[in-house]
């Protein structure tokens, strides 16, 4: 390649390839910033936690010395417990209120709808916090429930905050609309001629949402259950609000360790523990997602 | 020849000198900034910020001060790294006066960053009692305190306990009427951990820099006591997250009684947030607290001047604002404050045990944590 490249032969070739090469900078230019991140503040980070984690203290080769430290910690396993108990719970339970107001909102027209379509997503617009604070001073002993009861003859009255219900309630309550809107988007992509169309071979409103509904709305409704498994096992303000003392949310936990009783290594081992838990997790939205693409294309 | 050269040399010296000359009045005319620098929650800031300093200028118009505040300490080390890097490198250094934790000033002694503090540089510094000053070591001036002491409602309570023990006793026989705040939220909860904890083994040894964990097998009867009392507290043995939430319960009357910081129960009852009925005492033998002291960069642009603020923080119409903005204790002998003052503050005046050091206060923490609240 002594020449200026200006060879006849090789002048059409090379004009289609540095078209393909430019599109493909501009597409590296474009994926960079965002993969960069994902790099450094993402991936480098875990790598090192896990490393870590595995490195003994006063030197020497890798063990899993930190991990049993960690699960052999009677109350450390009791705080894993609790999380994902919390967690399953609260997923449960938003699915279950959110399933039929997605439904509702998605098959009604009259102007309960609407008014409700707008209401249901307030929560999304309060912060964690100030929610977190509203439901302790709605339920808290002399709240707002409390006196309600009270006045209505109950005496016995059980706790509310400051333990796992008082996080399972906050969590519902800030969660509903997140999960309405995944569920409600996914029922608005079915066809109305196929519900039409089971209508009039003579299917009743259970088996049109058995055999039509649900099966057409199951990816949008993994979707919807793994990011409210992940949000909720990952939250920290709601469980240190509005949680108890112990067993504690792990996100609470870790941050004890960390910032506490300085001790690092628990702290970072937990995370990976953590991490592993909604990997799990996290496998069934990438398989439900992967599926979705494969069924559009 | 030789009188031109004279001519030159009296213009040189003239050019040289007239600037200077020039630029020292008005250096005496434009007063002095000192930096201040605060480690502190926004009550120290403000008292700070609108106490404190604007009094100090009028008092002395020559120098002018400007905070920088550090929320909850956030940035302490790195003020810290600033001023040993200028005192490595030869330099003098822009933080004239910091307010920060003994672990800051600890950790500059070696490096020779503070000034040395004494009556002869500080005239006030006599008024101060000798032992708060020799915990500092000489670099810290104890300007103000408080210390952990016991809120009860009177309109409850007709008999408050005088000792932990009695306290122990009130608490077990007024069940759900007690909680002290989550160790990890606040110092007040620590306190009462800590009472517990000195109940059955000596403070000094885990107040001192020593630390080893097998000291710690003395707490075992504190967490038994403590982990008996749980049943007894408020909602079943929850513990509130944070000092205020405490005063909170209280407030509301959800509590009759709890481990309080003075200067947060004083400033809540003046403010009307808890009822005038809430009194506060100290208990035999006492919870813990502390002195919060500044410390002189001994290298910084303008040690005469924060010298001079120093002592003006020691005089009567500083420590009055101590008081009277955040309720904390004065800095220097009670005996110097009026009567008023001292008949305020008759009930929680006393003497305080020291703090565990920060290594035994995390394990207490985390201890409190597995064997009290978690009940293991």
């Amino acid at each position: 390649m002594t020449g200026t490249g200006l060879d006849p032969h090789a002048a059409t070739p090379v004009p289609r390839r540095r078209e393909g090469l430019r599109q493909g900078a501009l597409g590296l230019a474009l994926v960079l910033p965002p993969l960069l991140v994902l790099a450094f503040l993402v991936a480098l980070p875990a790598v090192t936690a896990v490393i870590e984690t595995l490195t003994p203290a006063g030197g020497g080769g890798p063990t899993l010395a930190n991990y049993a430290r960690v699960l052999g910690a009677r109350t450390l396993r009791a705080d894993i417990v609790f999380s994902v108990g919390i967690t399953l719970v609260s997923v449960a339970v938003v699915f279950a209120l959110s399933y039929p107001l997605a439904l509702y909102l998605r098959f009604s027209r009259g102007r309960a709808a609407r008014v409700l379509g707008v209401l249901f997503v307030v929560p999304l617009f309060v912060p964690v916090v100030i929610a977190s604070f509203a439901m302790i001073t709605f339920l808290v002993n002399h709240g707002f429930v409390s006196t309600l009861l009270y006045q209505a003859g109950v005496r016995a009255f059980p706790r509310l905050v400051y333990n796992g219900t008082g996080i399972v309630l906050t969590q519902v309550w800030v969660n509903i609309p997140f999960a309405v809107l995944i569920l409600g988007a996914g029922l608005q992509a079915i066809d109305d001629a196929l519900i039409d169309g089971a209508r009039d071979v003579g299917a009743g409103p259970l088996r049109t949402f058995a055999s039509i509904i649900l099966p057409l709305n199951a990816v949008p409704t993994m979707i919807a259950l793994t990011l409210l498994f992940i949000g909720v096992f990952g939250s920290f303000t709601i469980p240190y609000l509005v949680g108890g003392n112990a067993p504690a949310m792990l996100g609470v936990t870790m941050t004890n360790y960390l910032t506490q009783y300085l001790q690092r290594a628990q702290a970072v081992t937990i995370a990976v523990l953590a991490f592993l838990i909604a990997s799990v997790v996290g496998v069934v939205y990438v398989a439900s997602v992967s599926r979705r693409e494969r069924g559009a294309r | 020849m030789r009188g031109l050269v004279t001519v030159l040399l009296a213009l040189m010296v003239a050019v040289v000198l007239i600037p200077a000359a020039g630029l020292r009045t008005a250096g005496a005319a434009a007063p002095a900034t000192l930096n201040v620098y605060i480690n502190g929650d926004t009550n120290i800031l403000d008292l700070w910020s609108k106490s404190l300093l604007p009094a100090f200028s009028k008092r002395y118009p020559q120098y002018r001060a400007n905070m920088v505040g550090l929320m909850h300490g956030n940035g302490g080390q790195g003020v810290l790294d600033k001023l040993i890097a200028a005192k490595r490198a030869g330099r003098t250094t822009d933080v004239d006066l910091w307010e920060t934790e003994p672990s800051m000033v600890e950790q500059g002694i070696p490096e020779g960053l503070w000034v040395k503090l004494s009556d002869k540089l500080v005239p006030n510094l006599g008024k101060v009692p000798a032992e708060k000053i020799a915990a500092t070591g000489g670099y810290g001036a104890p300007y103000r305190g408080s210390s952990v002491v016991i809120g009860y409602n009177s309109q409850f309570v007709k008999n408050p306990p005088k000792t932990f023990d009695d306290l122990v006793a009130w608490i077990k026989a007024n069940p759900g009427k007690f909680t002290y705040c989550d160790p990890n939220t606040g110092g007040s909860g620590q306190a009462f951990v800590s009472a517990a904890i000195y109940r059955f083994a000596s403070p000094e040894k885990f107040a001192g820099n020593a630390y080893d964990p097998k000291e710690e097998t003395a707490w075992e009867p504190a967490w038994k006591l403590l982990r008996d009392l749980q049943p007894a507290m408020y909602n079943n043995g929850f513990h509130p997250n944070g000092n205020v939430a405490v005063l909170q319960l209280l407030g509301q009357q959800n509590i009759y009684m709890a481990s309080v910081w003075s200067d947060m129960g004083l400033d809540f009852s003046k403010r009307g947030l808890v009822p005038k009925t809430v009194k506060f005492e100290q208990i035999s033998p006492p919870l813990f607290g502390g002195d919060s002291t500044v410390t002189l960069p001994s290298f910084s642009a303008h040690l005469e001047g924060a010298l001079t603020l120093l002592n003006w923080l020691l005089t009567p119409e500083a420590q009055q604002m101590v008081i009277s903005d955040v309720s904390g204790y004065p800095g220097v002998d009670w005996k110097y404050m009026p009567d008023s003052v001292r008949k305020q503050f008759a009930d929680v005046a006393k003497p305080y045990s020291p703090l565990p050091n920060a290594k035994y206060l995390a394990d207490i923490k985390r201890l409190w944590h597995d064997r009290v609240a978690a009940g293991q």
